[in-house]
């Protein structure tokens, strides 16, 4: 209903649809780059470009997929764009406390940053988005072999990392 | 196809997913899309004005130039006597054929040479 709304042009049923999806696209930002004022410049970028196109979607029920599509699609565009003054700024700030973000969410971006931007992104579509090796292979265009290498070794690597929060978590279970 | 997971980071990387649900960025972004509206409506009417101008200015000389060409291009290149004769070779006999021919011969020489 929303997106049919929205594909009238009604701003309004935009807004709410922004309201009710940018937790999910700002948290994947997140999760890719390490870098929270970057997520959310990616984020509104992706909104943005949502606006803007989405006549074009023909199924409303796909309006997830599509904006995942897109978001993903964003962040391997600024990636290629390799902007070297922006890599430079990208820190994976998670030194530093923000009001908004948890301190596992913190730990899990430094985490996160300790990988290479190839086997980071395989990992957060498989953790983050539950995309299995065969949807991230379509969506990213790295062969099947490297996204599961990827994900084995940056899962590795991530429980190397934040091996203290696992065995919490183990102790609990 | 299975896509096997670490059950212990699956649970921690949906804990580490922040409740972003704070009206700035939505505001910011309602703000972006009306500029780009208005950037959008300040590009479209600049090219309506200048389709004007363009129209106001050139329109007697161009209605000039495809008078001129309308009454050029049937012209014969060669005059021939019999008029049935005329009337045969007609389609390749005037002007416009001439330069018809004269695109094909070269695009076909584009082709042999960059295609």
């Amino acid at each position: 209903m929303l997106v049919s709304l929205s594909q009238t042009g009604n701003r309004n049923a935009f807004a709410e649809l922004v309201a009710r999806r940018q937790t999910w696209i700002r948290n994947l930002m997140r999760r890719c780059s390490g870098d929270r004022v970057l997520a959310d410049d990616l984020s509104q970028q992706v909104f943005l470009q949502a606006w803007q196109s989405i006549r074009q979607l023909n199924d409303a029920a796909r309006f997830a997929p599509w904006l995942k599509q897109m978001a993903i699609n964003m962040w391997l565009q600024h990636k290629r764009r390799n902007d070297p003054l922006r890599a430079a700024d990208q820190h994976f700030d998670s030194d530093s406390p923000h009001r908004d973000q948890p301190a596992i969410g913190m730990d899990l971006d430094k985490a996160l940053g300790a990988l290479s931007d190839d086997a980071r992104l395989c990992v957060v579509l498989s953790y983050h988005e539950r995309m299995t090796h065969a949807e991230i292979e379509a969506l990213t265009g790295m062969p099947m072999g490297t996204v599961k290498s990827h994900i084995r070794r940056g899962t590795r690597r991530l429980q190397e990392e934040l091996s203290a929060y696992l065995a919490y978590s183990e102790e609990l279970t | 196809m299975t896509t096997e997971r670490n059950p212990q980071l699956e649970a921690l990387f949906a804990k580490a997913n922040a409740e972003l649900d704070d009206p700035g960025f939505r505001l910011e972004l309602m703000r972006s899309i009306d500029r780009e509206r208005r950037k959008t409506l300040v590009v479209w009417t600049a090219f309506v004005a200048a389709s004007i101008v363009c129209v106001a200015l050139f329109a007697a000389p161009l209605v000039s130039a495809l008078k001129m060409a309308t009454s050029l291009l049937p012209n014969s290149l060669v005059s021939v006597e019999a008029d049935w004769l005329q009337q045969l070779l007609a389609p390749v006999n005037s002007v416009a054929a001439a330069i018809a021919l004269g695109f094909l011969a070269l695009r076909k020489l584009y082709r042999r040479l960059f295609g």
